[in-house]
C-alpha cells in the first residue's frame, strides 16, 4: 500500500517537473539488458549515457525521494542527476539515523522521525552510500549521474534510456556489488534520431555481505484476543 | 668344626629362604614402580591434554570477547566519523580511548588498501603495511581473521573487523599480548608451566612463558615439531610436554614436570618399601625360626651322636616329629638300641671271661647266658678243695724273683685246667695255694668225687713237675685238703674287681687239712669219704687236733683212685 503511494508521490514529482525543452530533432534511444556474471538478469544497474563531447546542462533537476520501509532504504538504488535535492521520509515507526560517509556527499540526518524539512541535494557526482547508525543493515545507494540519460535497470535486467540527442556517447553500468571501475565498462555508443541502439553488458559481482537484519527474537502475541 | 657346619647349614637355610623372600618382594617393587611410573605419566598427558583443550577453549573465548568488544567499537559512529574525515590525529585518539573501553592490548586501524592509518601501540606505524596482511585478507574473504602474530617483538592474538559504514570504510585489528602475565595467568589455572613459541624462519623463540630463562632456552632447543607431545629434559628432571598450535606460527606448549606426578606415587612406593623391609625382616624372623626348627633337632641328633661316640649307649634322642627329621631320630635310637645290644653282648662276653676266672668255659657260659642271681650271696654244701706246695715260702724267701715266678708258672699252668677240666670253682689263687670248690654255682650231682678226682690228677700232674724242680735244686712238695659242708657264697668286692668267695666251717676244714697234708697227702674229712669210699683207695690217718676246731677230725688219705669201669667225668676231653 505504502509502496504503491510512494511511487504515486514519486511520479506525481516527476509530472510536476516540466520536461526537458525537446531538441531540434527527434531523439533516439539506448535498451540496455544487463546480466551478472551467472548469466542472470540483474536489476538496480544505472546505466547512464555521458556525451562524449561537452555535457549538456539541463535546469535545475527534479527533487528525489529515498525512503526508509520497514528499516530498508526503498529503493535500494536512487539514480539522480547532480543537483538533484533528496528527502529521506521515515515511513517507519521508529526513528533512522541516516548518514552518509561517502566523499561525494558527507551528511548526517540524526535521529529523526517522519520527513526533514530541508532535502539534501547532491550536487557532486559520485556513489553515496547511505547507512542508518541504528540499523546496521540497512545500506542504500545514492548515484549521482553528471548527465541527465541515464536509467536503472528492472527487475529483468532491462531498461530503456530514452529521449537522447542523437551523437557520441560511452554508456556505462554502475551496480552496487559489481567487481572492478565503472569506468572500465565503458562502451562508445553513437545514438541516431528515431533509433533504439541495443546494448548488453555483464556485470561481475561481488559477494553480497550486507548484514542481515536481526531476527526476531521472540514471537510477538497475536493482540486483542 | 662340625657345630660350624651346622650353623652354615642354618644360615645357608636361612639365606636361601631370605633370598626368595627378597627376589619375590624387589620384583613386586619392580612391577609396582613400573607400573605406577607409566600410569603417572599417563595421568600426565591425560592432564596435559585436557588442559590443553581447556587452554584453546580459554584463548578462544578470551578472542570471542575480543572480537565481540572490537565489533562493538566498529560500530562506534564517533570512530566511524573520525576516521571518515581522515583526521588522523582524531582517529588516534579515538582508537587510544577505545583499547580501554575493550580493555585490548593493541589497536590498529588500517585502511582497505592494508597501510596501518593509526596504532596504539606505535604512532610511527601510520602509513606503514598492517603488519599481519594475512589477517587482512581473511577479513575480506569475509571470515573472522584472527591469529597470533608476533608485532615488534611481541606475541598478540589479534583479531581484524571491518569498519562498516555501513560498507566497509577501514579494518579494525585488537589484540591482546600473549606475554609473561598471561602464560602466568593460565598457568595459575592448571598448576603447569605455560610457554607460547613461535617459529620464524625455522627457529624457535620462546615469546612468553612461565618458565625461568635457561628453561625456556632448553624448550626452544628441545622442542619437537610437529608433534603434539614430547618430552623436555632439564635440570630438573624430565618434563612432559603437550604443544598446541594458537596461531599460524606459534604454538602453547603445556608442560609438566613428570617427578611432580610422580610425588604421590613417591609415598606410596615409599609404603611399599618400607612394607618390603618389614616382610624381609619379618621372613628373616620366620626363616631363622623356621631355621633353627629344622637345624634344633639336627643338633639334637649331633649331641646325641656325641654322647654315642663317647661311649653311651643309653642315650635316646627324643624328637617327636612325624616328618623325615623324626624319622631320623627315630632311625637314630633304633641304631643307638642296636649299638647298646651289640655293647650288652660284649659286655656280656666280657662278663663270661671274668667269670671263666673263677669257673670252667662251659660254666661260665652258663652262667653268663643265664641271669647273674647265681652270685647272689646264698649259703649252700659245697666240697671245698685246698692245695698248696710245700716249702714254697722257704723256696721263695731263698730264690730269685724270676726263678720264683717260672716256677709259679709252670705250676699254674699244670694244674690251672685241671680246675676247669673238672668243672670247679676257682675261689682263689694266692701264690702256690689255691682253693677250688664245687656244687656251687651249678649244682652238680657228685661233688666230693668231683673234688678227689681233681686233687689226684692235681697231684699226678704236680709229681713230674715235682721232680724237674728237684733236679733244679729246688725242695718241695704238693698236699692237698678236702671238706664238705655248707657255706655263705657269694660275690665279694667292688665294682670292677670282684671275687666270688664261699665263707664257712667248711672251708677253714679243707684249709687245715691242706695244712696238715704232707707232701703228695690228699686229706679229706669224714664226710667226704663217706661220699668217696667206693671211688678210692684210701686210709684212715685218724683224728687229728686241728686249730679252731674243738674236737678232733676224723681225717683219711686218699691213696689213688680205684680204677672204674666207665669214667664219670663230664667235659673231661676239653
Amino acid at each position: 500500500m505504502r509502496r504503491w503511494l510512494a511511487l504515486a508521490v514519486g511520479a506525481a514529482l516527476v509530472l510536476l517537473v516540466p520536461h526537458p525543452p525537446a531538441p531540434v530533432s527527434a531523439a533516439g534511444a539506448l535498451e540496455t539488458t544487463v546480466r551478472d556474471d551467472g548469466g542472470k538478469p540483474l536489476a538496480d544497474v544505472v546505466v547512464s549515457l555521458t556525451a562524449t563531447g561537452t555535457s549538456p546542462t539541463g535546469p535545475r533537476p527534479p527533487a528525489a525521494v529515498m525512503d526508509q520501509q520497514n528499516k530498508t532504504f526503498v529503493p535500494l538504488v536512487l539514480a539522480v542527476p547532480v543537483g538533484t535535492p533528496v528527502t529521506f521520509p521515515n515511513r517507519d515507526n521508529i526513528r533512522h539515523h541516516v548518514y552518509s560517509f561517502s566523499a561525494p556527499k558527507r551528511f548526517e540526518l540524526p535521529l529523526y522521525i517522519g520527513t526533514p524539512a530541508a532535502p539534501v541535494v547532491f550536487d557532486k557526482a559520485g556513489v553515496i552510500v547511505l547507512g542508518c547508525n541504528i540499523h546496521d543493515w540497512m545500506v542504500g545507494y545514492v548515484y549521482v549521474a553528471d548527465t541527465p540519460y541515464f536509467a536503472k535497470t528492472a527487475e529483468d535486467g532491462r531498461t530503456r534510456v530514452a529521449d537522447v540527442p542523437p551523437g557520441a556517447y560511452e554508456a556505462r553500468v554502475w551496480h552496487p556489488r559489481m567487481r572492478g571501475e565503472p569506468d572500465k565498462t565503458a562502451k562508445p555508443v553513437t545514438i541516431a534520431t528515431g533509433e533504439s541502439i541495443q546494448l548488453t553488458f555483464v556485470v561481475a559481482l561481488k559477494p553480497d555481505r550486507r548484514p542481515s537484519p536481526p531476527r526476531p527474537q521472540y514471537e510477538e502475541r497475536p493482540q486483542g484476543s | 668344626m662340625k657345630k660350624m657346619q651346622f650353623q652354615s647349614f642354618r644360615s645357608r637355610l636361612v639365606a636361601v629362604f631370605l633370598g626368595l623372600f627378597v627376589v619375590i618382594q624387589a620384583t613386586g617393587y619392580a612391577v609396582v614402580a613400573a607400573f605406577v611410573r607409566s600410569t603417572a605419566r599417563q595421568h600426565v598427558e591425560d592432564e596435559l591434554r585436557l588442559a590443553s583443550t581447556l587452554f584453546a577453549r580459554q584463548l578462544d573465548d578470551r578472542t570471542r570477547q575480543l572480537v565481540a568488544a572490537t565489533r562493538l567499537l566498529s560500530g562506534d559512529f564517533a570512530l566511524k566519523t573520525a576516521v571518515a574525515t581522515a583526521d588522523h590525529a582524531t582517529t588516534a585518539s579515538v582508537l587510544d580511548n577505545h583499547r580501554q573501553r575493550v580493555d585490548a592490548d593493541i589497536l590498529i586501524l588500517a585502511s582497505l588498501d592494508g597501510a596501518v592509518v593509526a596504532d596504539t601501540q606505535r604512532p610511527a606505524r601510520h602509513g606503514a603495511p598492517f603488519p599481519a596482511p594475512r589477517l587482512l585478507e581473511e577479513a575480506e574473504a569475509g571470515r573472522q581473521g584472527s591469529d597470533v602474530v608476533a608485532i615488534d617483538g611481541r606475541l598478540y592474538r589479534l583479531t581484524v573487523v571491518p569498519l562498516m559504514a555501513p560498507e566497509p570504510i577501514a579494518w579494525l585489528a585488537a589484540g591482546f599480548a600473549i606475554d609473561d602475565r598471561i602464560a602466568a595467568d593460565l598457568a595459575r589455572l592448571s598448576g603447569l608451566q605455560v610457554s607460547f613459541v613461535a617459529h620464524e624462519g625455522g627457529q624457535a623463540a620462546v615469546q612468553a612463558s612461565t618458565l625461568a630463562a635457561a628453561d625456556r632456552e632448553a624448550l626452544a632447543r628441545q622442542l619437537p615439531s610437529g608433534r603434539k607431545a614430547g618430552v623436555l629434559e632439564l635440570d630438573g628432571g624430565e618434563h612432559l610436554l603437550r604443544i598446541e598450535p594458537v596461531g599460524q606460527n606459534v604454538v602453547v606448549v603445556l608442560q609438566r614436570p613428570l617427578a611432580q606426578a610422580l610425588a604421590p606415587y613417591d609415598r606410596l612406593l615409599l609404603i611399599l618399601l618400607v612394607v618390603a623391609v618389614a616382610g624381609v625382616l619379618l621372613a628373616l624372623l620366620g626363616a631363622t625360626l623356621v631355621a633353627r626348627r629344622v637345624s634344633r633337632p639336627v643338633l639334637t641328633l649331633a649331641q646325641g651322636a656325641r654322647r654315642v661316640a663317647a661311649g653311651d649307649f643309653t642315650t635316646s634322642v627324643a624328637i617327636r616329629q612325624r616328618d623325615e627329621l623324626g624319622e631320623l631320630a627315630s632311625t637314630f635310637n633304633e641304631m643307638v638300641g642296636g649299638l647298646r645290644e651289640r655293647e650288652r653282648v660284649r659286655d656280656e662276653l666280657e662278663r663270661t671271661a671274668r667269670l671263666k676266672r673263677f669257673f670252667s668255659p662251659p660254666l661260665a657260659d652258663a652262667l653268663s647266658a643265664g641271669d647273674e642271681s647265681l652270685l647272689t650271696s646264698h649259703r649252700r654244701e659245697i666240697t671245698v678243695v685246698f692245695c698248696d706246695l710245700r716249702g714254697f715260702t722257704a723256696f721263695a724267701e731263698a730264690a730269685d724273683a724270676e726263678e720264683v715266678m717260672r716256677l709259679l708258672r709252670e705250676y699254674h699252668e699244670a694244674v690251672g685246667p685241671l680246675v676247669f677240666r673238672y668243672e670247679g670253682t676257682l675261689e682263689r689263687f694266692t701264690g702256690d695255694g689255691l682253693m677250688v670248690f664245687f656244687n656251687d654255682p651249678v649244682p652238680c650231682p657228685d661233688p666230693a668225687a668231683r673234688a678227689v678226682r681233681m686233687a689226684v690228677a692235681m697231684r699226678d700232674a704236680v709229681a713230674s713237675l715235682l721232680q724237674t724242680w728237684r733236679r733244679r735244686g729246688h725242695l718241695l712238695g704238693f698236699g692237698a685238703g678236702i671238706a664238705m659242708g655248707y657255706a655263705t657264697i657269694g660275690r665279694i668286692g667292688f665294682e670292677g674287681r670282684f671275687d666270688y668267695a664261699a665263707i664257712g666251717t667248711v672251708t677253714n676244714l679243707s684249709a687245715r687239712l691242706c695244712q696238715e697234708a704232707r707232701d703228695g697227702q690228699i686229706l679229706v674229712s669224714q664226710q667226704v669219704y663217706v661220699e668217696i669210699e667206693s671211688l678210692v683207695e684210701a686210709k684212715a690217718v685218724g683224728p687229728l687236733a686241728l686249730r679252731g676246731f674243738a674236737k678232733p677230725v676224723p681225717v683219711y688219705d686218699v691213696l689213688g683212685l680205684r680204677p672204674e669201669p666207665t669214667p664219670t667225668v663230664v667235659g673231661a676231653t676239653t
